[in-house]
């Protein structure tokens, strides 16, 4: 799964960057040093951290500084910036329909936009806007900016809809985009990072969003390529060889998306900010902790062929809440959650998914949940296949 | 093959030594004995494996030992081997020598070679190792013996006392107990516990109390089931063991004391004592109450209870005392009496005071208890013979603790479907109650040997039923699930309070306790009915306290952590027994059973809850069967008779089932702690207030009835609040999806599908709850019944049968209707046409007059809506309240048909509301002359219209903010409104905040269709400041009294204490609001985890403390105003009764309870409420060694800064047609 990066063996690459921190002209040299080409650290130039309070984006509305001190991590580093383009680049057929969640002082934005590509920048904080559109100008005008939060696309609380949280009916309606039939190609390719807070949150909301294809999904196979917490992705790709980690999110996710780990980048090499645009100190920030972890580079690819006649849009909740229900009690024996879970016979379900009654709910691979889910729902004879009820699952993510 | 044979050897013993009756204990037993052979295991099946693995060891053996047989002379039988018993034992041993002497022969005998050898060594490996296990299997039979005899002996720390103990067991056989007795209590205490006894802090300290409760909750319960050995047992062990000994208190020893004082023990009394001494406890009243109590019962010569008497009064307690502050049972107190009489012949037992002749002092009750005006009351209007044959039949009710009332659903027509369904199910009941009394007996088992172990289980709760009735219980529980499955913790929850319940019912029957009830309750009935004369005058409440002795002891309710358990045991029998065949349709009996209930997780966000779901096909079967008959608590239902007047916090109400006076969350106990605690004067004003609201006798309007039952069994009718059947639901699409449907098509459907299905819930939800209101008012029909009352923490009135009763809807109230009537005099006509033209809500803004005039002049379309409700041209159905406003036309068509309509006799009840009555006591406290105003406080012409006035200043606002530019302003140019305000200003006497006062603008703004959407974020924030701004202005004196009590409650919790108020009535209230203490059940299908706020040990929450005190502050002095109308009217011989700020009586006695409800809203605020509220609470949170305290000194200077009062002249309210209306 360790996909190198382009040229570059990947390890080279972070020994290059780890600890090289904000400060650009260590940076540089350590690049030199390590024989890394020249021309990675092209742009450098352009970008100093100093550059972005002395742009001058005026006194931040004072309800943004009351209300959110929730701090974010951007990419600064232009060498990573290019390994990414590097990485997203891809196949010669690929779409080349980027949406970049939070670009903030916009390196990465500006070295997809230097490759040709049509970038989508979807930022949530104000002070970035009016440096990322003045970069949309200099290049050439392939660049959308939109003040919204990716991760706040359609709220669930059928509340007022304010920005920075929109629907995406409107946005890409605004923005032009068409909806590809789910088993087309891919519509377009999401590149960003995950919000440290509410991450388990937001990958159930995704995972909702998938199933039902709704929100983004809607529009076909939507690609993300995000920067997870280590730990997180690891739990994503868990599987019954390393149980501890496995549960029914990373079930969910597997049955769903082809998962693809593309880079490993330590903490340090993100610069973090406050909501309005302040360059945090490295002090507070660089716990021993987070120094430590790791931001994983994941592809997440909607499975062509994730819907079947037997999961659907329709009945997605009730394998959801299979899932959750058997991971409730993972060291139990399949047979005995299968009683809990449908009326079906417990045993015939067990002979035709050929599974053995000592089988344990952590022995299960992702693709025998879906199987096991197709066969129950597609038993005959049974008026009711499921004893779950819409009553219990209280969607709101 | 011998291993293999002392292993089933072992085996057999260990049945040997089983007692008969407990086999269920044998898995857990089976681990010692296994590691007897040094293979621990921890896999499901260990015996089957261990014999496994033991086979190719045990082959081998066979083989040499088939050699060896012939050699051998005695051998030991295997059978007897196999049987070996205790008394065996030391046989088998012994037998050893001669064995030793054997293997010599046997290698004398020429069996050459390493074969022999070998044998040889195997054999005698083999017979050491019998040997020991011999030894241990003795010693463990030793140890098993010892075990199935309770302990008596306690264990003693101190070796003094244990020594003492010795000596006195040893050498003094007669009966030195009474000497001992004496000598321990001279004793001093052994170790100062005062101060380590202090409970640890933290959730340590949570835990440790939770162990403390379950504990002492199981002595008392051995105590009541009549096993204070068991008690005993338990106490001696768990007082044995040093570190546990830390968490006894001296009510647990007190708990088995008295179990032993009951049965007269005195040698196990003095048991007790000695632990209680070397436990460090002084005794107290109680311990003396016990001691003397055995000794009553025991006839003990005089000088040893005179020796006793004299320690009490030398360690400071008083004689009297053990008859006052003591409860005991009425046999206690006898034997009580009888010991020390024995001591001091002369002595009699204090009497209490008779409650009758203690009075009220309270100025605002002053009338009501005045002696020298004579006291009228309503009476019933039923003859003395009459109400005596109503009591017997709610006593038989009650009795048999369950009412069955036919369903009101239309029957189905008996197919043969539905007969065999109904036979399946019947069948299958039979079967359930069978295997579950089965169950049951063998889980009582289970928790008598963990009490046998010294650990308090369930085991007293499990005796305290009969299996019948627990089985009967469980299977009405599963008749009333949801299909949709119900929460495992209040299922347990509902469970434990039932059996709770029938216990007490149950213990009531037990004595006489019934008999003198009905003896007491007969003459009770001669004050209460149309037909007799009492001589003396006295209200209901003074009479029934006249009548008898004060009644014994009630029955403290469990702590919560037991009754949750306790459900939890009996819901996890139920999940486990009931069983029914996979395939219903198919007859054999081969069929596979499958549970009936299942234990699934629903996951709300990330939160799991544990639900117990039936089967859908036992639904469907329960669907097909459609059994007509349903099934309610007997306190479910309204009473057939008068209830029992309120006497105390917790004796009124129903005749057997406990009912408390303050109802409250479960688990709360401060309310009745502090109920307790007050002077029994104190609170007669809501004793009697209740006994009264409670002694208004109802009938069902079967008119009204009929038409609703027309609407409920055909299609019912949503839009007068009569649910539709589930046929009714809206059906998902049927039509399956095309085969490429995409699958945005799909989600559509899916959420479709949701819809429907959320649409059914509701609608199923609602409809359950019509169906047992009119199935009630069904079984109620042609009957008079009453509807007792109770209050909650600040003395809101409610009734207590929740299904049927005045409080609900507009359906509820339009079914019922006075029993007694009234004839309508000369103006109650006139009030029968208000009445119903307020409730159409058409005239709202119009004078009494002017609606007079209205139903005037619609009198041909109320006479039409009489007629023909259904058929006419439904005037009625347009009403507000559309069902009452037809039960009122009626009762008008019918007074006015009648020859003359002044002596038409009506039972229909008037209501007169007030007038946004929680801005009315606000502006009566500020003495606010605008607010006053506002909501109808001063006289006027016109009602007033709070609404309409925020409206308006709002408006006035709004213009100001225009000129000056605001855009916000400029767009909500016409659109403010009344309706727009209303429900905010309604709410922000309880509290509302800017943050709800927004959302609730904000709907209202996005209601109306043109507005710009876009605003309403903006305009909602806009629009709530206004209207705060508005009531600022408007209510200046509110406003300040409101943040006063917010910033006091939030002060005084902040000094760690709940706040704490007596109402102008005097009933003391308490804010039952605090961090949530967190108890944990563990074990069994489900850990259940349940917080409970109420819990006094943990710290007041803060934000909770400070927002409920304004509005439950304001709610104490309306249930005030409504609690003195309420007397003054009885006073007056009306017939009244209220939905809180809705006052019922007769048509022709409105303008009286108006006069009564003005005046004495008028009496209570002259009152200095706000200034006694301030003295009150300094006295109570700022006195004594505190006050140094910088956070003390706040709250004092808070308190102390009573807010300024306007100049209203209260005087006005008398006059104000419009104050109720």
């Amino acid at each position: 799964m360790w996909v190198p990066v382009a040229g570059v063996p990947w390890r080279l690459t972070l020994s290059a960057f780890s600890g090289a921190g904000r400060f650009c002209v260590l940076r540089y040299q350590a690049a030199r040093w390590k024989d890394v080409p020249a021309r990675n650290s092209r742009g450098l130039s352009d970008f100093h951290p100093q550059l972005l309070p002395s742009q001058g984006f005026g006194e931040s509305p004072s309800w943004l500084s009351k209300c959110r001190l929730e701090s974010r991590h951007y990419i600064t580093d232009p060498r990573l910036a290019e390994t990414m383009v590097r990485i997203l680049w891809g196949k010669e057929d690929a779409c080349k329909l980027f949406l970049e969640c939070n670009p903030g002082p916009g390196i990465l934005t500006q070295a997809l936009l230097e490759r040709g590509a049509r970038v989508i920048a979807l930022e949530s904080d104000r002070t970035f806007i009016p440096h990322l559109e003045s970069l949309g100008k200099n290049l050439g005008g392939k660049l959308d900016v939109v003040h919204c939060d990716f991760f706040k696309l359609d709220p669930r609380n059928h509340g007022v809809v304010k920005p920075p949280s929109l629907t995406s009916q409107v946005l890409f309606q605004n923005l032009g985009i068409e909806a590809l039939p789910w088993s087309k190609g891919i519509p377009l390719k999401v590149v960003g990072i995950f919000p440290t807070k509410n991450e388990r949150k937001t990958l159930w909301k995704l995972l909702h969003d998938i199933y039902s294809c709704t929100s983004i999904y809607r529009y076909g196979r939507v690609e993300l390529n995000l920067f997870i917490n280590e730990k997180e992705c690891k739990k994503l790709m868990a599987n019954p060889q390393n149980p501890h980690l496995y549960q029914a999110l990373s079930v969910l996710w597997q049955v769903a998306c082809e998962i693809e780990l593309l880079h490993m980048e330590p903490w340090s090499s993100f610069d973090l900010y406050t909501q309005n645009g302040q360059l945090e100190k490295p002090k507070c920030r660089e716990s021993l902790g987070e120094i430590q972890q790791k931001l994983c580079f994941t592809r997440l690819t909607p499975r062509r062929n994730l819907f079947t006649e037997n999961l659907t849009p329709v009945n997605y909740d009730v394998f959801f809440h299979m899932l959750k229900q058997c991971f409730m009690k993972r060291n139990a024996k399949l047979i005995d959650h299968l009683h809990s879970l449908s009326p079906v016979d417990a045993m015939d379900i067990l002979k035709q998914t050929r599974k053995k009654e000592k089988t344990k709910i952590t022995n299960m691979y992702p693709r025998d949940f879906k199987r096991l889910f197709e066969t129950i729902e597609c038993s005959k004879g049974y008026t009711c296949k499921w004893l779950y009820d819409d009553f219990m699952e209280d969607i709101v993510i | 093959m011998s291993a293999l044979r002392w292993g089933r050897g072992a085996a057999g013993l260990r049945w040997a030594l089983w007692p008969a009756g407990c086999p269920c204990l044998l898995a857990e037993e089976g681990a010692p004995l296994r590691g007897i052979w040094g293979r621990r295991r921890s896999s499901a099946s260990p015996c089957e494996q261990d014999r496994r693995k033991d086979w190719g060891h045990a082959e081998l053996l066979e083989v040499l030992e088939a050699r060896a047989r012939q050699l051998r002379a005695d051998h030991v039988s295997e059978v007897t081997e196999k049987r070996v018993d205790v008394a065996r034992l030391p046989e088998a041993g012994s037998s050893q020598p001669p064995r030793k002497a054997q293997a010599g022969v046997e290698a004398a005998l020429e069996l050459s070679g390493r074969w022999a050898r070998k044998l040889d060594k195997e054999k005698r490996v083999m017979q050491k190792r019998k040997q020991q296990l011999e030894v241990k299997l003795r010693q463990r039979a030793e140890q098993r013996a010892r075990k199935q005899q309770l302990h008596v002996e306690p264990r003693l720390q101190s070796r003094q006392l244990a020594a003492r103990l010795q000596q006195w067991l040893l050498h003094s056989p007669g009966s030195p107990w009474a000497e001992q007795l004496t000598w321990l209590l001279r004793e001093a205490p052994r170790r100062p516990r005062g101060e380590e006894r202090r409970p640890a802090d933290g959730t340590a300290g949570a835990r440790c109390d939770g162990q403390r409760q379950r504990l002492l909750a199981f002595l008392q319960g051995c105590v009541l089931v009549d096993q204070p050995a068991l008690a005993h047992h338990v106490l001696v062990v768990q007082h044995g063991r040093a570190r546990q000994q830390r968490g006894l208190t001296l009510p647990m020893y007190n708990a088995v004391l008295h179990g032993w004082a009951r049965k007269g023990s005195f040698k196990e009394l003095v048991y007790v004592f000695f632990m209680l001494k070397d436990a460090g406890f002084s005794p107290d009243l109680l311990s003396y109450a016990a001691a003397l109590q055995c000794m009553g019962r025991l006839d003990q010569n005089a000088s040893t209870i005179q020796r006793c008497l004299k320690q009490m009064a030398q360690d400071g307690l008083q004689l009297q005392e053990l008859f006052t502050s003591v409860a005991l049972c009425k046999e206690d107190q006898v034997a009580l009496l009888s010991a020390v009489r024995k001591a001091e012949p002369t002595f009699s037992p204090p009497q209490p005071p008779l409650p009758s002749s203690q009075v009220n002092t309270s100025p605002l009750l002053r009338d009501i208890y005045d002696k020298d005006q004579p006291a009228s009351y309503p009476r019933q209007h039923l003859p003395l013979k009459m109400l005596k044959s109503l009591f017997q039949e709610q006593l038989s009710v009650e009795m048999a603790t369950t009412v069955t009332v036919a369903s009101v659903e239309k029957a189905p027509s008996l197919t043969k479907e539905v007969l065999q369904a109904r036979k399946t199910l019947q069948g299958l009941r039979i079967r359930w109650e069978a295997d579950l009394c089965q169950v049951l007996r063998e889980t009582k088992a289970n928790e008598a040997h963990a009490a046998r172990e010294g650990r308090p289980s369930l085991f007293p709760y499990l005796c305290l039923l009969s299996e019948g009735e627990f089985a009967g219980l469980l299977l009405q529980t599963l008749q009333a699930l949801p299909p949709q499955g119900e929460s495992l913790l209040s299922l347990a929850q509902q469970l434990g309070l039932r059996i709770f319940n029938r216990h007490v019912v149950q213990r009531k029957q037990l004595g006489d306790e019934v008999r003198a009830l009905e003896r007491r309750y007969f003459e009770y009935l001669r004050l209460l009915a149309s037909d007799s004369r009492v001589v003396v005058s006295r209200l209901p409440r003074q009479h029934w306290e006249a009548l008898g002795a004060p009644e014994v002891p009630h029955e403290q309710p469990w702590p919560l952590p037991v009754v949750v358990q306790l459900g939890k045991q009996l819901a996890e029998v139920l999940v486990q027994t009931v069983k029914m065949p996979g395939r219903l349709a198919e007859r054999q009996d081969s069929c596979k059973l499958i549970p009936v209930l299942y234990h699934v997780y629903s996951f709300r966000s990330f939160r799991q809850i544990g639900i117990l779901k039936p089967h859908p096909a036992f639904m469907q079967l329960l669907a097909t069967a459609a059994e007509r008959t349903m099934t309610f608590e007997a306190a479910e239902v309204p009473m057939l008779c008068p209830p029992l007047p309120w006497t105390s916090p917790h004796s009124g109400a129903f005749l057997l089932s406990p009912t408390k006076l303050m109802r409250s969350m479960e688990g709360t106990t401060q309310h009745q702690r502090l109920l307790e605690a007050c002077p029994p004067t104190q609170l007669h004003g809501a004793l009697d207030a209740l006994t009264q609201l409670g002694n208004c006798a109802w009938r069902v309007n079967g008119r009204v009835l009929d038409l609703v039952l027309k609407l409920f069994t055909e299609k019912g009718c949503p839009r007068l609040g009569v649910p539709a059947p589930p046929s009714e639901a809206p059906r998902p699409p049927q039509s399956r999806l095309p085969r490429g449907a995409s699958p945005e098509h799909k989600a559509e459907l899916r959420r479709e599908l949701a819809r429907c299905l959320k649409v059914a819930r509701e609608m199923h939800s609602l409809r359950t709850d019509a169906l047992y209101r009119l199935s009630l008012a069904q079984h109620l029909r042609h009957r008079v019944f009453w509807l007792p009352h109770n209050m909650d923490f600040r003395g809101r009135t409610y009734p207590c049968p929740p299904h049927f009763n005045h409080l609900g809807s507009d359906l509820a109230r339009s079914l019922l209707e006075f029993a007694q009537g009234r004839p309508l005099g000369p103006h109650g006509l006139d009030w029968l046409k208000v009445h119903l033209v307020n409730l159409t809500g058409l005239k709202k803004r119009e004078s009494l007059q002017a609606r007079l005039a209205f139903a005037d002049e619609v009198m041909k379309d109320i006479l039409d809506s009489a007629d023909r409700p259904l058929m006419g041209r439904k005037w009625w159905m347009e009403a507000d309240e559309p069902w009452q406003a037809l039960a009122c036309c009626m009762e008008i068509a019918q007074a006015v048909r009648a020859g003359d309509p002044a002596t038409h006799v009506s039972h229909f009840p008037v209501h007169q509301d007030g007038s946004c009555n929680g801005l009315q006591h606000y502006a009566a406290l500020g003495r606010d002359s605008v607010g006053a105003a506002s909501v109808n406080l001063v006289p006027s012409d016109l009602p007033q219209d709070v609404y309409s006035g925020v409206a308006t200043q709002v408006e006035v606002f709004r213009r100001q903010d225009a000129e000056r530019g605001v855009q916000v302003a400029q767009v909500l140019e016409g659109f403010i409104s009344r309706k727009v305000v209303k429900q905010t200003v309604m709410t922000v006497v309880y509290g509302v905040t800017r943050y709800g006062g927004r959302l609730q603008i904000e709907k209202r703004l996005r209601e109306l269709s043109d507005f710009p959407q876009e605003f309403v974020w903006e305009a909602s924030h806009y629009l709530v400041r206004q209207v705060f701004n508005s009531l600022q202005e408007m209510f200046s004196g509110t406003r300040a009294i409101q943040h006063w009590l917010a910033e006091s409650a939030r002060l005084i919790a902040r000094t760690g204490s709940a706040v704490e108020w007596v109402t102008p009535l005097g009933i003391p209230v308490i804010q039952p609001y605090h961090q949530d203490a967190k108890v944990l059940i563990n074990g069994g299908i489900q850990s259940l985890t349940f917080s409970n706020s109420g819990d006094t040990s943990q710290k007041p929450n803060i934000l909770k403390q400070k927002n409920g005190f304004p509005p439950n502050f304001i709610h104490s002095l309306d249930s005030s105003h409504m609690m003195l109308t309420a007397l003054h009217c009885y006073r007056k011989g009306l017939t009244f009764v209220s939905v809180h700020d809705c006052f019922w009586t007769h048509a022709a006695d409105v303008p009286v309870m108006n006069q009564v409800c003005r005046e004495q809203f008028v009496r209570l605020h002259s009152q200095p409420i706000l200034h006694d509220l301030s003295r009150f609470l300094v006295e109570r949170f700022c006195s004594g060694p505190r006050v140094k305290k910088v956070r003390v000194a706040r709250l004092l200077d808070m308190l102390l800064s009573v807010p300024k009062t306007g100049a209203f002249n209260l005087e006005q309210v008398k006059h104000s047609t419009y104050f109720f209306s």
